[in-house]
């Protein structure tokens, strides 16, 4: 295990998930859409955080998430980025045992 | 109501070119039986910016890690969706974009035709009524039987839903219902239940009445109805 919670992990993903948001916002005919999506799995992320934040964080689950930020971090085109805005949470819930 | 064949314009060509890919149907034939979790690194790949496997098996550790369950995934299944996930991404933008809207397609038509009598089930196909003015854009795919007729349309991911397509589909549904004939509709989406909601959330074309199928429910394709 690392020292790290399910908290950090999820804070991370989030720090991360700004920028992402950011990025998809570039598209100005979809940027409610793109706030509204944000907003949606932001709260789903949230109620982990608030539920399990706590929970001590697998080594694999660390690795899988922190891959999963360098993933989005690489993404300039901003149709790409509004897709991951899906993927991205669906990834890092799957990576601390969550379903989406 | 009567079914038909899209006319084969240079876009159909194209497309039929794509549809045709090995690479599709093999993807296809292994997202069939797949989970969940496989279903999501298909779609991760699929649009990712790697293609280094190892990044992959290491961003997917309920697959691939020593936590990796039966329940999760199949070992050899989720290795070899990897590698076929990776074939796509290795595509051009625009022939990856194709290849994931064909993949989506094929999908629906396997899980379908596991259902029903598989030469029920057809792809790209316009669907005529009486003194109604036919649509342009073809349904990527149909059960076509007495009584119990059924139109899909399939997206990558909930981005793709649109009043044009929402309108298309329930359009089919309230002419049939006016020829006394029965046309279920859905949208199948290889996205997220959430982010679909959200999409549809901002609709105004209707679409009380057209199912969705998302990445969690893809297999109630090849169920019977309750």
């Amino acid at each position: 295990m690392s020292d790290e919670t399910i908290r950090d992990l999820i804070d991370r993903a989030l720090d991360a998930y700004a920028v992402l948001e950011e990025r998809g916002e570039e598209i100005e005919d979809e940027w409610s859409y793109v706030a509204d999506l944000s907003d949606a799995w932001r709260t789903r992320l949230d109620a982990i955080a608030a539920h399990h934040g706590t929970a001590e964080a697998p080594d694999e689950a660390a690795a899988a998430v922190d891959l999963a930020i360098d993933e989005i971090g690489r993404i300039e085109d901003p149709h790409r980025a509004i897709d991951w805005l899906s993927t991205f949470p669906q990834v890092v819930l799957l990576a601390i045992g969550e379903r989406p | 109501m009567r079914f038909q064949d899209a006319a084969r314009d240079a876009r159909a060509v194209v497309y039929a070119g794509i549809q045709a890919d090995p690479l599709v149907g093999r993807a296809a034939s292994l997202l069939v039986d797949a989970t969940h979790a496989e279903r999501l690194l298909a779609r991760a790949v699929m649009n990712g910016q790697t293609t280094e496997p190892d990044r992959w098996r290491a961003m997917f550790p309920m697959l691939f890690g020593s936590a990796a369950t039966a329940e999760a995934g199949d070992p050899v299944r989720s290795e070899a969706i990897l590698e076929a996930s990776l074939a796509v991404a290795d595509r051009g933008e625009q022939v990856r974009s194709q290849v994931r809207g064909a993949l989506v397609e094929e999908l629906t038509a396997q899980l379908l035709a596991r259902r029903v009598i598989a030469t029920d089930v057809h792809r790209e196909r316009r669907i005529l009524f009486d003194g109604v003015r036919a649509e342009i854009h073809p349904y990527d795919v149909t059960i076509e039987r007495n009584g119990a007729a059924e139109a899909f349309d399939c997206k990558w991911g909930a981005r793709g839903i649109n009043a044009d397509v929402l309108h298309q589909l329930d359009d089919a549904r309230s002419n049939a219902a006016a020829e006394d004939e029965t046309l279920a509709v859905a949208l199948v989406v290889f996205d997220a239940r959430r982010s679909c909601d959200v999409r549809l959330a901002r609709q105004t074309a209707p679409h009380e009445a057209t199912g969705v199928v998302t990445l969690e429910t893809l297999d109630g394709l090849a169920e019977p109805g309750p």
